[in-house]
């Protein structure tokens, strides 16, 4: 008979069915955010959302009320295990890793992912930075709530954005290392020790702003700045650019769109794999905090109060930072939110089956 | 009773390929979906769909309904 075997790595784990056609489903626990498009998609009831609902909300005992969260406004990673596949009910047909939102699920077959197969459907989604426009700012990398951007750059020379002379005259400097203190950048070393005192200053690191000039005691420090006194006509523009490029790591990437609110530049591209709504019953909301926990798009969050008396939202939640993956939805044991998916973006497919589990995501 | 498919409805998973004690008996080293080496089978799955070679070998035994997580084979 099907027998399948299932490999445990902490919380990821692997099944898989060998056959002339190795079958394999990966599950990667820090990818997947606990959304339950698989578990409702599953043609044979394979999989659960295990306990991320009662252990969200169970932490729930650990904030009381607003306060404490509120000091933690953005979520706190919730690091349970989100998913489990029953190895002997799975089929492995990758219907949960053709409808996963970001990967988390991922079947193989003969270690080709169907998202690379012609026959399988996959989400159209992309996020891209053009490296052109961007100003290498790292304002996406902070804003990324899954810290899928890293922005690696170079900074240029301090010496090739600025040029003029100094000197000291040691012969009248006294080491009482007044300029040393002052210096903004750090560029002057005195050593006040009796008998080995000296004064070095570093020409790479100084500014010319000539506060030691102008603090010396004894005026033993010579300086001028010559971009101040000549213009910049000797520096290279080409040398005073930031240099770098924007890397997103792509299984960890939920098309949240932080990163293209926060560019300064236009610089970057979200595509979303649905469009729909996201609302808040205020009403019916009780504050646990469940949702902004488990939230992958730090897409709810407590509002700050702005002073006694004043009177606020619960969860105010941002439309424009939602996926729609329906998380919260699910784990709200008030029922106070409702995610709506009104239209899904697929590659085409000829299956009904396949079809019919797309549609089922719309409500 | 008759062995019938829909190719629209399967995912190509192959567990029927497998499930069929038929199957089994004619070719035990090919159980597994895309890969099996003979057409001798009652179904394999072809170009990721499940198709029928010989059904008149079907013993009517219902495993591959059973298994099948999408209602592309049956017994009708």
């Amino acid at each position: 008979m099907i027998k399948n075997t299932k490999e445990i790595k902490g919380k990821d784990f692997d099944v898989t069915r060998s056959a002339d056609e190795v079958r394999n489903l990966s599950f990667k626990n820090h990818i997947c955010i606990g959304c339950g498009i698989c578990e409702s998609t599953c043609p044979v009831g394979a999989i659960d959302l295990g306990d991320v609902a009662t252990n969200a909300r169970a932490k729930v005992d650990v904030y009381f009320s607003g306060h404490d969260k509120i000091a933690q406004n953005i979520n706190e990673p919730v690091d349970l295990q989100k998913v489990n596949v029953n190895e002997d009910k799975c089929v492995l047909c990758g219907m949960c890793s053709g409808l996963c939102p970001v990967d988390a699920l991922v079947l193989t077959i003969d270690g080709v992912p169907i998202a690379e197969i012609d026959e399988y459907p996959s989400y159209n989604v992309y996020t891209i930075i053009d490296d052109d426009k961007c100003l290498l700012c790292q304002k996406c990398q902070n804003a990324c709530p899954r810290e899928a951007i890293t922005i690696k750059r170079q900074l240029p020379n301090r010496v090739d954005l600025v040029t003029g002379e100094i000197e000291v005259n040691e012969e009248e400097c006294i080491n009482c290392g007044v300029c040393s203190e002052l210096c903004p950048a750090e560029a002057i070393v005195v050593d006040p020790t009796t008998g080995q005192e000296s004064i070095v200053i570093d020409k790479d690191k100084c500014v010319y702003c000539l506060v030691c000039k102008k603090v010396c005691p004894v005026n033993a420090i010579k300086a001028v700045c010559r971009s101040c006194s000549y213009g910049e006509y000797d520096l290279d523009p080409e040398l005073a650019k930031v240099k770098g490029s924007a890397i997103i790591e792509d299984a960890l990437c939920v098309r949240c769109g932080w990163c293209e609110g926060v560019c300064p530049a236009d610089a970057v591209e979200v595509k979303k794999p649905f469009e729909g709504t996201l609302v808040v019953d205020q009403d019916k909301c009780g504050t646990c905090g469940a949702c902004v926990d488990l939230c992958p798009c730090n897409a709810l969050a407590f509002p700050i109060s702005e002073g006694p008396g004043s009177r606020m939202e619960h969860v105010i939640a941002s439309e424009e930072y939602c996926i729609k993956c329906g998380a919260c939805a699910n784990i709200c044991p008030n029922e106070a939110i409702t995610v709506t998916r009104t239209a899904i973006d697929n590659t085409p497919i000829n299956s009904i089956t396949w079809n019919k589990a797309f549609d089922a995501l719309k409500n | 009773m008759e062995l019938k498919v829909n190719q629209d409805n399967c995912l190509g998973c192959g567990v029927c390929v497998i499930a069929c004690p038929v199957n089994a008996s004619i070719s035990p080293e090919n159980a597994g979906g895309n890969g099996a080496k003979t057409t001798e089978v009652v179904m394999m799955v072809e170009n990721g769909f499940i198709k029928l070679f010989s059904p008149d070998k079907c013993e009517e035994c219902g495993t591959c309904q059973m298994f099948c997580p999408v209602e592309a084979i049956w017994l009708e």
